[in-house]
């Protein structure tokens, strides 16, 4: 196996998200500024403190799959296969048996099955363990959905669910990236899904009190980096890009959305629910390390976001640390403002959210920013996007359990360097 | 730059014992920790035995705050890592701790967390529910707790993958630290999963061990009278670090990882592909540059299921062609169950004892020899044997597996 470091591109894209299921939907919606949190009505919200939540309603999982393999699967590994099914077609990549041979899938996930699970423990709880669903097992496994990518698509090669909470989709295609620069696989389909909205997984976050509750204006309620910002918002969905090393890509002349050229991780080794400025630090400076560059070369940053009081001062903090002088002049934007969190698809769809900006010359907003905090005073794209050109682009996850990731993309020259 | 990885310190938490001693022990001596199941009443489910760590205190290691912070895989987790880390010598101070990560593995994480919420919810009402349950019971929580405990403050995260779950988890690590992401890694898996919930999913897949009066001699891997396996809990902890990082600071080095490799069946979810197993053994051998007739013994995944034991041994005979019959094959879930997430972990450190020891652990309850499971399954009754290069196997639901390869360190 060559075990040289090689180039590693993105040439395909797929998402499902709360403003948008194809890509060209999402795209409009993000630099509309179209918020998708809605009121919550799947279950009674009437014990919570929070009621609303970024749902994702338009999804039809017959589109993408047999009838008879959906009722095996959960909502997160449907929205799983189906983003693959977008990405790999938008990646024109031809499934031959070599390929499939080859291909690897990491998906990040922070919880799996969680509607499964819960299903299954209604029945088991109030009704009796033989109204258990048989399948429940495989239903509720978290690895189900890079298990599903593999066996609807074929792909034989690495497989695994990678699980860091809020940054698992960013873990997932960091790794994905490391697995294809040295030579472990010549094709990687990854990133994350997670269908977290369900009435138990509510509680839990509900007794957390990291959810905005304000409840009367929903599309209005996440506001990261304003100083009346109250917390996130559940959101849910899924991010899959297909990676290629550069040169399999050229070899079948594939459309490049633009390069992985960085990744970082760190965990803060600090507090389970707290963010910590360090270790923030240190993934983004590992990031920057990776991709060999200097700090000024990034010219979007697409952050972290979640609207909690406590992460967007330390993730300002960070970026000021790293960048200095110039974290002025960056633009920042949390895509959360539109999509909630939806926790372990997240970063990918913030990373597909970076390549999007190089291939439009676009940076999206950030929506609801209406008071200025002093200790939030960087560039953050308040409420309308802008046009600008995108070369390079860096997307932070800073999750639960104090585990960081980063990724820094670039826009791809013209074949031939 | 590739870089020599070796393992300096390990750590169990099993059902055949605490610690690595007691563990070495029971599964040397071929002992099942197999018994009927205690907690909670199993009288309604088609299997009522398990293998559980009944003897496990966490308050004669864990702080109160501690324990009241973490669910039971995060405490299985934190007691086996503090053997390992203890062992290893290792210090993470301010000048390493950025190069020292956690790569840990749970397929089902905080189990009894889950269901203690779902129970309270759906019996109680949703203000019944602990305020601490999602952190408890979040997949990262053992990883993140292993981090703030040492400081590690490298690269963490947590791989789930069903019964690969603590082979992929270890082999992830050694490539971090192969290819320089990292100096040292905490690593392992650890699972809970013996709760009501959890057996009844098993029991409704049909493929646990129903053997309820003879729990001792339930499961029963590559004999003809095979029945399944069944749930087991616990946890293996490693320290994985560089040759050269062991060296300079002469610390006690238990084996050398060699060779690894993780594939997919892309087959069936729950049943066994002798292809995706055939290649990933190979996989590992070509990685390490090991020769077939180099291996001197296998940890089988051996779950005495029907399908698995016999695909395993074909797999075997197709990766290692004429050597197959000459290599020794051993499983040891025929004593601890099938630790799930936690399994490939605990067979880890297995194979590194048996190196380590120059002993075949047995495959325990071998009854009725099987035409079609026809390897050297080292029944009953360990041995002394000459191992150099040792294999463990991972297959797990979903089609993922993986292979390791472990070799005498001297």
């Amino acid at each position: 196996m060559d075990k040289a470091q090689r180039r590693v591109v993105v040439t395909g894209l797929g998402l499902i998200t709360p403003i948008g299921s194809t890509k060209d939907d999402y795209w409009r919606a993000v630099t509309n500024g179209v918020s998708g949190v809605r009121e919550l009505t799947r279950f009674d919200t009437s014990a919570f403190r929070t009621k609303i939540a970024a749902t994702v309603e338009d999804f039809q999982p017959e589109d993408f799959i047999e009838p008879k393999k959906i009722r095996r699967m959960d909502r997160f590994a449907r929205m799983a296969v189906a983003a693959t099914a977008m990405a790999l077609e938008d990646s024109g990549l031809e499934l031959t048996d070599e390929v499939k041979r080859g291909t690897g899938v990491i998906l990040g996930s922070g919880g799996g099955g969680i509607i499964s699970h819960e299903d299954a423990a209604e029945a088991l709880f109030t009704r009796g363990h033989r109204h258990v669903d048989t399948l429940a097992v495989a239903l509720v496994m978290p690895n189900a959905g890079s298990s599903h990518i593999c066996m609807e698509f074929g792909f034989q090669g690495i497989s695994y669910c990678l699980s860091t909470a809020c940054a698992s989709g960013t873990h997932a295609i960091g790794e994905s990236y490391q697995k294809i620069k040295h030579g472990y696989a010549d094709i990687m389909v990854t990133g994350g899904a997670e269908a977290p909205i369900s009435v138990v997984h509510f509680t839990a976050w509900d007794k957390l009190r990291a959810m905005s509750t304000q409840n009367d204006v929903p599309e209005k309620a996440i506001k990261p980096f304003s100083k009346n910002r109250d917390g996130l918002v559940l959101g849910e969905g899924a991010g899959i890009l297909v990676l290629e090393s550069l040169e399999h890509a050229r070899r079948r002349s594939a459309r490049v959305y633009g390069e992985i050229i960085g990744y970082g991780s760190s965990s803060d080794a600090y507090h389970l629910t707290f963010p910590n400025l360090d270790q923030e630090v240190a993934a983004i400076r590992m990031a920057v390390s990776d991709a060999g560059i200097g700090p000024d070369e990034i010219d979007y940053i697409n952050a972290h976001g979640t609207a909690t009081p406590a992460n967007d001062k330390v993730e300002t903090q960070s970026i000021k640390a790293v960048f200095g002088e110039k974290a002025s002049s960056i633009p920042i934007s949390s895509t959360k403002s539109m999509i909630g969190h939806p926790l372990g698809a997240a970063g990918a769809i913030e990373l597909i959210t970076c390549l999007l900006a190089f291939e439009n010359s676009f940076i999206p907003p950030t929506i609801n920013y209406e008071v200025e905090d002093p200790e939030c005073d960087l560039d953050y794209v308040p409420n309308s996007g802008r046009s600008s050109a995108v070369e390079t682009a860096m997307s932070s996850s800073f999750g639960f359990g104090g585990t960081n990731a980063v990724l820094i993309a670039r826009r791809l020259e013209e074949a031939g360097n | 730059m590739n870089r020599r990885v070796v393992i300096t310190g390990m750590g169990v938490v099993a059902p055949a014992g605490i610690g690595k001693e007691a563990f070495w022990d029971s599964i040397s001596g071929g002992i099942s920790a197999v018994r009927s199941i205690e907690g909670f009443d199993a009288s309604a489910y088609r299997t009522r035995i398990a293998a559980q760590v009944r003897d496990f205190d966490p308050s004669a290691y864990l702080t109160p705050q501690k324990i009241y912070a973490t669910d039971r895989f995060s405490q299985f987790a934190l007691v086996a890592t503090a053997e390992a880390m203890s062992e290893s010598g290792i210090i993470v101070d301010e000048q390493n701790r950025k190069r020292v990560g956690v790569i840990w593995g749970s397929s089902e994480a905080g189990t009894v967390t889950k269901e203690e919420g779902y129970r309270a919810f759906f019996t109680e009402g949703p203000k019944k529910v602990d305020s601490m349950t999602l952190p408890r019971a979040m997949g990262v929580a053992a990883a993140s707790n292993l981090s703030i405990e040492y400081g590690a403050a490298g690269v963490n995260y947590t791989i789930t993958n069903t019964c690969s779950t603590g082979a992929v988890a270890i082999g992830e690590a050694y490539r971090l630290i192969k290819h320089g992401y990292a100096d040292v890694i905490i690593t392992g898996a650890s699972e809970a999963p013996i709760t009501p919930g959890m057996l009844c999913g098993w029991c409704k897949l049909r493929v646990l061990s129903t053997r309820n009066d003879e729990p001792e001699t339930a499961v029963r891997p590559f004999s003809k009278d095979r029945d399944g396996p069944v749930l087991g809990e616990g946890c293996g902890a490693l320290i994985l670090e560089t040759l050269e990082g062991a060296v300079s600071r002469s610390a006690p080095v238990y084996a050398e990882i060699v060779g690894y490799c993780s594939n997919s069946d892309a087959y069936h979810l729950t049943f066994p592909d002798v292809q995706g197993e055939t290649e990933v053994m190979e996989g590992a051998l070509a990685d390490g540059g090991i020769s077939a007739g180099e291996v001197d013994y296998i940890n089988a995944h051996g779950t005495a299921s029907h399908a698995n034991d016999k695909g395993e041994t074909e797999a075997i005979k197709n990766a290692f062609g004429e050597h197959a019959r000459g290599i020794p094959v051993s499983s040891t879930k025929s004593m601890i169950g099938h630790l799930l997430g936690a399994a490939g972990a605990v067979e880890i450190i297995t194979t590194v004892l048996a190196v380590k020891n120059q002993f075949l652990p047995p495959t325990a309850n071998y009854q009725v020899p099987d035409p079609e499971c026809d390897l050297d399954y080292v029944p009953n009754k360990g041995r002394e044997h000459r191992i150099g290069v040792a294999m463990s196997n991972s297959f797990g639901f979903g089609g993922a597996n993986a292979a390791m390869l472990l070799r005498e360190f001297t």
